[in-house]
């Protein structure tokens, strides 16, 4: 048997076959679709994408979680091509990019995103069809129809193997360019299988993270169908605590975020209200687990659940391990601390920082050597985490090598990459980003060659403008909520850096 | 409507639903993550029965700074 997502969703069709798989609201109505109604569109698409001569190559995804946009994905990483999720959050600059330097031939494109589908066809070349996630075309594009009409009558496409990339995931780059993490088939496979806990089929999960985010395709979607589970969509997260008491999930994923966004509802709540009345009323009548990762969770919140019945276990990844290195289970956790390595995980510390070797570690970023070789040296993973395990074996995170700022919605955020792009203007002489209380600041030494005659004000004006103009343009996480405008240039060291551990500290009447 | 709104905001904030006043940030001074308000505008579509319409609106909603912002938006849906 190989270890393929080929091989987890055929057997997980067959043997769940009449199982609901997943569930989603068309307005206020719950619809639904079998696992064997979802593997008919699924090998669908399959066979119409090889009929298209899509073999080995690589397709785009551009859309919110949606059942066409689950189908689309599962069509391609159950075939030899590559599935390459992008943050439709981004700007269509970004997204064009992301698009043409993945060397992607297909895009699947959610109907929101219609717009973009003329620039797509425009600026990169390499696009040979764009499918609208939807059973209606717009010009330029085919539908989720047509693609199924393809393959029509055609055979199944050959199954891929254990080593061929399933999909290519973006990841904040330090050099202002995000890296295409390449995850092989086995390296999600094997995840999922070192994680897997023992429930019965027709468990039900509420997807509410992002789709394109690792953590959730693998741990909500794959690992779901993997349990034949059944996988109820979040449509917005303005919704998420009211879609929880309408699916009523028995497990969630989620960022730290969330589990604060939903610790203030419980707060607010009557205290003489009993907590199984309170927990019905907030988490729906099943919750019986959350699973958090992509930032350290208060283990105060831990404790805080805990009062209603439901359990929160912290695990720790990221998209290079496809994504899970560590993880609290059921039965075997220790609050604060990121749990256990998994079984397939080896792990060793080098100067404090946490080294892993798994069968999970991907192979590389695309096309991107130099990066793969800072980051991946004789088979161990420089995870830029520093950590430490216990006498009982969990692992702890107590710092990080590198200047990645984790926001508690799990999104990693690249000083760098906002430094290096503001740093273009004119007046800025020196920027450092920095983040509090999940903002991000803009702290400024503006270029005093470009300022003389200008007051403090004026100066400040003139920064925030340019700071309103970046924001404009960025996904709600990236945007610069605080400015800091400094009257001294940041502490160097010997070869000309800024300290950024000085940053605070020199800032005093800076 | 607006005592409604601010009792909804309380939900997510520390603090007296009095001392709630429009000049207030929304993020930085009653503390709202992005996330909460997310789920703060989802909670106004509930209880008011609207639907924020973030194709046409989008700019409106993505503005959204203080308090008094959020009370205008809400009084173009619910007038």
């Amino acid at each position: 048997m190989k270890k393929t997502i080929h091989t987890l969703w055929n057997r997980s069709a067959k043997d769940y076959a009449d199982l609901p798989a997943v569930r989603w609201l068309v307005k206020k109505d719950i619809k639904e679709i079998s696992y064997k109604q979802a593997d008919e569109v699924i090998s669908g698409l399959r066979k119409g994408a090889y009929a298209l001569g899509f073999e080995h190559r690589h397709i785009a995804l551009v859309g919110t979680n949606s059942a066409e946009w689950i189908e689309a994905y599962m069509s391609v990483v159950t075939s030899t091509n590559t599935a390459v999720p992008l943050d439709s959050a981004l700007p269509a600059h970004d997204l064009i990019d992301l698009i043409d330097r993945s060397d992607s031939e297909g895009v699947f494109l959610d109907p929101k995103f219609a717009s973009l589908a003329t620039e797509i066809k425009d600026k990169c070349k390499k696009v040979k069809k764009i499918w609208m996630l939807s059973d209606e075309a717009i010009e330029g594009t085919e539908s989720l129809k047509d693609l199924i009409a393809a393959g029509e009558g055609a055979d199944e496409p050959s199954a891929p193997e254990e080593d061929d990339i399933s999909m290519i995931v973006f990841t904040s780059g330090t050099t202002g360019k995000s890296k295409g993490v390449m995850l092989t088939q086995s390296n999600l496979y094997t995840n999922i299988e070192a994680i897997l806990y023992d429930m019965d089929p027709g468990l039900i999960f509420l997807s509410v993270l992002p789709v394109h985010h690792c953590f959730c395709l693998v741990m909500d979607w794959l690992n779901g169908f993997w349990m034949g589970a059944v996988l109820c969509i979040n449509d917005s997260l303005m919704h998420m605590v009211r879609n929880m008491t309408i699916f009523n999930p028995d497990v969630m994923l989620m960022v730290p975020l969330m589990v604060e966004t939903i610790y203030k509802r419980l707060r607010t709540l009557d205290p003489s209200i009993p907590p199984e009345v309170v927990s019905e009323k907030v988490f729906g009548k099943n919750l019986k687990y959350i699973f958090t990762g992509g930032a350290h969770l208060e283990p105060y919140y831990i404790e805080e659940f805990n009062k209603y019945g439901i359990d929160v276990y912290e695990g720790y990844g990221m998209s290079e391990c496809s994504p899970v290195i560590s993880s609290n289970k059921i039965g075997d956790s220790k609050p604060g601390s990121i749990g256990r390595p998994l079984p397939n995980v080896e792990i060793k510390f080098v100067d404090g920082e946490i080294l892993v070797r798994s069968t999970s570690v991907m192979k590389g970023y695309y096309k991107m050597e130099k990066e793969t070789e800072e980051t991946l040296k004789d088979g161990w993973l420089h995870t830029g985490d520093k950590g430490y395990i216990d006498e009982d074996g969990f692992l702890f995170i107590n710092g990080r090598v590198k200047n990645l700022i984790i926001l508690s919605n799990g999104e990693n955020i690249s000083p760098e990459e906002i430094e290096n792009r503001l740093a273009l203007n004119d007046l800025i002489g020196e920027i450092v980003v920095t983040g509090e209380d999940n903002l991000l600041t803009a702290r400024i030494f503006p270029d005093p060659d470009m300022t003389g005659g200008m007051s403090d004000e004026e100066i400040r004006n003139a920064l925030q403008e340019i700071l309103n103009d970046y924001n404009k343009q960025q996904p709600t996480y990236k945007q610069l909520s605080k400015l800091v405008v400094r009257k001294y240039p940041f502490l160097k060291n010997t070869t000309r850096k800024i300290i950024r551990a000085e940053v605070y500290r020199d800032e005093q009447g800076a | 409507m607006e005592q409604k709104f601010k009792e909804i905001a309380s939900r997510y904030c520390k603090g007296d639903v009095g001392e709630i006043t429009p000049e207030m940030a929304i993020r930085e001074d009653l503390g709202l993550s992005s996330l909460d308000l997310m789920t703060f505008l989802g909670d106004l579509e509930d209880e008011f029965d609207i639907e924020f319409d973030f194709g046409a609106d989008e700019q409106k909603l993505g503005n959204i700074r203080t308090v008094g912002d959020a009370i205008g938006l809400l009084n173009e849906y619910v007038g």
